[in-house]
């Protein structure tokens, strides 16, 4: 009875009102969820591939700088006992699909033991393609690249490998037997041919192995490290996949965490609704208490109430989220395959326990919406109610109570953003920011006095009349309209933060890319149309680069991999004595870069990335023990640089040391500084004429390449402008259904206003006055608690995220916002607004007489 | 949204005769559901320039509806009303509008003030709403109705006698032709009720307007110039 007295029949009577509400909690849920099924599709697919990938083998032996596979020799003891097979698995431009494809290089004679490949060929043909494969360019592509490519069995297609174009020749095609999103793109080819095509010879990335007989795996991979160098690691198979998880789960973690906002919005337009339902229905709450009514009875309603708000917008969020993560999987399909180079988010799988975690997720938000409203109404003493007429508004707390909280509220902000990362992960921060985002609430009240309290004193009394009336509306209602207001300000103070944070990001990128790219030339390989370049440079090119230009003005940058106190690093090597000459990247302390470079050249000193700083808690003037294939390599740090490229630890050593260590595989990236009497675009002839067609390269100039850069950045953060949206979206929400629920309440209201003589016009602006003042209280609120947010996320979630430490700038695109914000709440009080207008000025007298 | 025309015909055209409000066989019905009820049954009246009259009748018999009309708040089906020299069936809505806020002024029962606009401003709302400001109009008021030291207090802040105070104020501060009072008393109690009613008589004297005025109250018609009955929508008759 309660139930369909409190719930039921209202919502029945108001149909608009609840799914305004349900929408705005589906809005949320579909943005997680479309997030997290966007990135497990990317978990997915690179668990799939490594495991169809592996196939049946168990261990991998690997090193940074590969494995010489002259050191086969050291494991004949265990060749009774295991099969060991050597494997090359790189990517390469196909330049027919302007995207990356998979190489698979494998010793074609013991590799059918381990792998699930079937070639589509019998007899002669097979017989053919083996051959081919062995003995020239021949490669076997899966059937999903040879679509792709249009071509079959006997055609040649062309790759970039090295920036080089290649040729090769399809011998065979091959259906996986399983996984098939796995080997999308794969091309399989004999070892020999890889090793060639890569400048590999006598190496391979890993040797795969796989026990003959049941053996202990644990004492089997002491036993391989017992026989070789001391350089080699054997894990299992799953390793490289845990590495490449662990980069897209932090991934995900952020994009989720930014995808939460949406949800934060939706619980406060949930809170919105019920606190104006409670409201409007406080004198039924206050009947039906002194007709016998528990409050746990009055509880149970409202529960339902939310619980049905979120079970519903939850299912209907997990059907959009659904929809929207093909999508999502796009936009995150860059990002991801720039963190582990090679993976593309596969099919979008909804599973069971994704659905239900959404419909949780607004179910739960909803009823955690739902106590502050309940705490109102189960404060409505039964006799509140029965001596009123109209509904009344709840008394604010009193000022130095609200004082109190707010203070609390700040103080636990800065307690939590002062506590280190936890597993390497902003929580804490992220939970700063929710009580900073929280302080709205206690500041919604105090900011609605104030825009109720300015009196439109410039204005003629026919215009201002109108205003007076809606600030007077909001002073009667100022529970409501506070908690419309909060809603507007979560929304700006979500916009604003993530403005501040990714303008400061743009600043110091802007910045830095000017100090750390001084070069007028920069040569990289050929990029995906995403953007995504893989692979290394000929050496040959380095060459003719110098040969152009001349070796004082080339720093060729060469990267790979090695270990840090057992981590996985980057480490590079550059032209230091070139950089100490030109400059280069900023470092932390403020010297300047020649002179860091020049002391590095001459100590053999090392520098290295701010994220590694942070990571490993070390400095300049510390000594690092890298270790690399050719052994321990012990560095002085000659200075800490900004790194916004990246945010794995990277440490950089001069060029011939680290040429000593590892093979010559050829350079990331080249940097040409030009003589100071050369001219910049003959320059540039002058030197793609020399590589005389022979590479596939793109030769940038400055202003190309910080372009490039700034069209990458804002590329990656294009996904906050969609959640921006999405919050505005929300707060217009939230203020039309407190504007239509103020509206209706006010029927009577707004009637005398009529008879008094109220044209429709005034009624009109009266009701978007209205919706002006909260959207101005809650711009103000949400700007300034914005911006302290920006500041957090700019200074501490950005830092322990990746170990960048950013300028905190406040972009002048925040004013781009309140220009938005401002418009969307007059735009949503125009429904409101409409609703008003059918007002009969007759409802202003009992029809009774 | 029809605008208003700034300086409408309604400014610039007084009423000419004597009457303010002429009723011809004015028709009103409305639907309950399914059922048509006629609240309104070709009623003729006609009010006087500064006259008080009294509708009076059970619950039910159509008074307010007749003041709904009357005052411009509602548009009769049938009939004729001319209400200070308008045709209230043909003007528009826009006229309507104009004529409520510059000739006629509302009593309401349950006083029907701005709860977060001070005794001031309610006074004053019907002057602002034509984009008018008479601070010493509106000051002049509040010491005729006894409220001079509460300008600045809020409906919450007093008593129900000074609410309706306040409202008689209100309906008079922009001088207009006619009053209509719905029970101005009805909820208030007999002292004070006599107060407002006084007071009311009073200040619409010193003013020069019309009082149309429903009430059950005996003793409030006693005090018109002419009582009308009203009975299921009819005119019953008509006494001095």
């Amino acid at each position: 009875m309660i139930l369909r007295s409190l719930w039921l029949r209202p919502t029945l009577a108001q149909p608009t009102r609840a799914l305004i509400t349900v929408l705005g909690v589906a809005i949320g849920v579909a943005s997680v969820v479309s997030t997290l099924l966007a990135s497990r599709a990317a978990i997915a697919s690179m668990s799939a591939d490594v495991q169809s990938v592996a196939g049946e083998s168990r261990l991998e032996i690997s090193r940074p700088g590969g494995f010489e596979t002259s050191d086969l020799e050291a494991l004949r003891p265990i060749c009774t006992e295991a099969l060991l097979a050597p494997v090359i698995e790189r990517t390469a431009l196909s330049p027919d699909l302007g995207d990356l494809v998979r190489i698979l290089g494998v010793d074609l004679l013991i590799d059918q033991e381990l792998r699930s490949i079937r070639l589509d060929a019998t007899g002669n043909e097979l017989e053919a393609a083996r051959n081919s494969m062995l003995h020239a360019s021949g490669v076997a592509v899966s059937e999903s690249l040879s679509k792709d490519l249009g071509i079959g069995v006997g055609e040649e297609f062309e790759l970039v490998i090295r920036s080089r174009k290649v040729t090769l020749q399809i011998a065979a095609v091959f259906k996986p037997e399983r996984f098939d999103s796995a080997w999308d793109r794969f091309i399989l080819a004999d070892v020999a041919l890889a090793q060639e095509l890569y400048g590999f010879e006598g190496r391979v990335d890993r040797v795969e192995i796989k026990p003959r007989l049941e053996l202990n795996l644990q004492q089997l991979a002491s036993r391989v490290e017992g026989l070789l160098p001391p350089t080699y690691q054997v894990q299992p198979a799953s390793a490289r996949r845990d590495e490449g998880e662990r980069l897209v789960r932090a991934l995900e973690f952020n994009l989720t965490a930014l995808a939460g906002v949406s949800i934060l919005v939706g619980i406060v337009l949930v809170a919105t609704t019920l606190a104006t339902s409670v409201v409007q229905r406080q004198n039924q709450i206050a009947l039906l208490r002194s007709l016998g009514a528990s409050r746990s009875q009055i509880a149970r309603a409202i529960l339902v109430e939310a619980g049905a708000i979120g079970l519903v917008g939850g299912s209907l969020g997990v059907a959009l989220g659904w929809i929207g993560a093909d999508s999502a999987v796009s936009s995150v399909r860059a990002t991801v395959a720039t963190i582990a180079e090679g993976v593309t988010p596969g099919i979008i799988r909804l599973k069971w326990e994704w659905a239900l975690t959404g419909i949780s997720l607004g179910f739960f938000a909803s009823i955690f919406a739902a106590l502050l409203p309940l705490r109102e109404a189960l404060r409505t003493p039964p006799i509140q109610g029965l001596r009123s007429q109209h509904p009344q508004s709840i008394a604010g707390r009193p000022w130095k109570m609200r004082a109190a909280l707010f203070a609390l509220l700040v103080g636990a902000a800065a307690f939590f953003a002062s506590l280190p990362p936890l597993a390497d992960r902003p929580i804490w921060a992220l939970v700063s920011a929710l009580f900073l985002l929280s302080t709205l609430l206690v500041l919604a009240g105090p900011l609605i006095d104030i825009c109720a309290g300015i009196r439109p004193r410039f204005m003629g009394a026919g215009a201002a009349i109108s205003i007076r009336l809606a600030q007077a509306a909001l002073e009667a209602s100022r529970t409501r309209a506070a908690w419309a207001a909060s809603a507007v300000g979560v929304s700006v103070a979500l916009a604003v933060s993530m403005t501040t944070m990714v303008g400061s990001f743009r600043q110091s990128v802007v910045d830095w890319t000017a100090q750390a790219m001084p070069s007028d030339l920069y040569v990289r390989p050929l990029t995906t149309v995403g953007g995504a370049s893989a692979g290394t440079i000929d050496p040959a090119l380095t060459e003719v680069a110098i040969d152009t230009f001349g070796a004082d003005f080339v720093d060729p940058f060469h990267q790979s991999s090695a270990h840090y106190k057992g981590n996985l690093i980057l480490l590079g090597g550059a032209a230091f004595t070139v950089v100490a000459q030109h400059g280069g990247v900023p470092f932390l302390d403020g010297r300047p870069s020649r002179e860091v470079f020049a002391e590095a050249a001459e100590r053999s000193a090392a520098v290295v990335n701010e994220p590694f700083a942070r990571r490993y808690k070390v400095k300049a003037g510390d000594t690092l023990s890298i270790d690399t294939p050719a052994g321990f390599i012990e560095r002085e740090i000659a200075g800490v640089y900004r790194d916004y490229s990246g945010h794995i630890g990277r440490v950089v050593i001069a060029l011939e040391d680290y040429l000593k260590a590892y093979p010559n595989e050829g350079p990331k990236s080249i940097a040409i500084f030009l003589p100071p009497d050369q001219d910049l675009e003959s320059s540039r002839a002058n030197f793609m004429q020399a590589l005389a067609g022979a590479y596939s390269v793109e030769v940038l100039n400055n202003r190309e390449l910080r372009a490039e850069v700034l069209r990458i950045f804002e590329g990656t953060f294009a996904v906050t402008i969609a959640l921006q949206i999405i919050s505005s979206l929300v707060a217009a929400i939230a203020v039309i259904a407190v504007l239509s629920a103020l509206i209706r309440e006010r029927r009577r209201e707004l009637a005398v206003v009529r008879v008094l003589g109220a044209s429709r016009t005034q009624l009109f602006n009266l009701v978007l006055s209205e919706a002006f003042l909260l959207g101005l209280a809650g711009t103000l609120g949400g700007l300034f608690i914005g911006l302290i947010v920006g500041y957090v996320l700019v200074t501490v979630v950005n830092l322990q995220s990746f170990g960048w430490s950013l300028d905190f700038v406040i972009p002048g695109s925040i004013f781009m916002i309140l220009m938005i914000v401002i418009p969307a709440c007059l735009l949503a009080g125009l429904a409101p607004a409409f609703m008003a207008l059918r007002t009969a000025p007759r409802e202003s007298l009992h029809a009774n007489g | 949204m029809t605008p208003i025309s700034s300086d409408s015909l309604l400014a610039a055209a007084p009423t000419r005769n004597s009457s303010v409000a002429t009723l011809q066989s004015v028709q009103r019905n409305y639907r309950r559901g399914k059922v048509t009820v006629q609240a309104l049954k070709d009623v003729d009246l006609c009010i006087e320039r500064g006259e008080v009259v009294a509708l009076t009748g059970p619950s039910g018999c159509g008074k307010s509806t007749l003041l709904n009309v009357l005052s411009a708040v509602d548009r009769a089906d049938g009939g004729d009303v001319m209400v200070c020299g308008l045709d209230l069936r043909r003007v528009a809505e826009s006229e309507l509008t104009l004529l409520r806020r510059r000739k006629i002024g509302v009593v309401f029962q349950d006083f029907q003030l701005m709860p977060n606009l001070t005794a001031e401003e309610n006074i004053g709302l019907p002057l602002a709403l034509d984009g008018q400001q008479d601070s010493d109009r509106v000051l002049h008021l509040l010491e005729r109705v006894g409220l001079a030291r509460r300008l600045g207090h809020y409906p919450s802040e007093l008593s129900g006698g000074e609410q309706q105070r306040v409202a008689v104020a209100r309906a008079l501060v922009h001088r207009p032709e006619f009053v209509v009072a719905d029970e101005p008393t009805g909820n208030l109690d007999s002292s004070n009720g006599k107060e407002i009613l006084a007071m009311l008589m009073e200040i619409r004297l010193e003013e020069g307007a019309a009082l149309v005025i429903a009430t059950h109250d005996k003793e409030v018609a006693s005090r018109a110039d002419r009582v009308v009955r009203l009975r299921d929508g009819q005119v019953l008759g008509a006494h001095s």
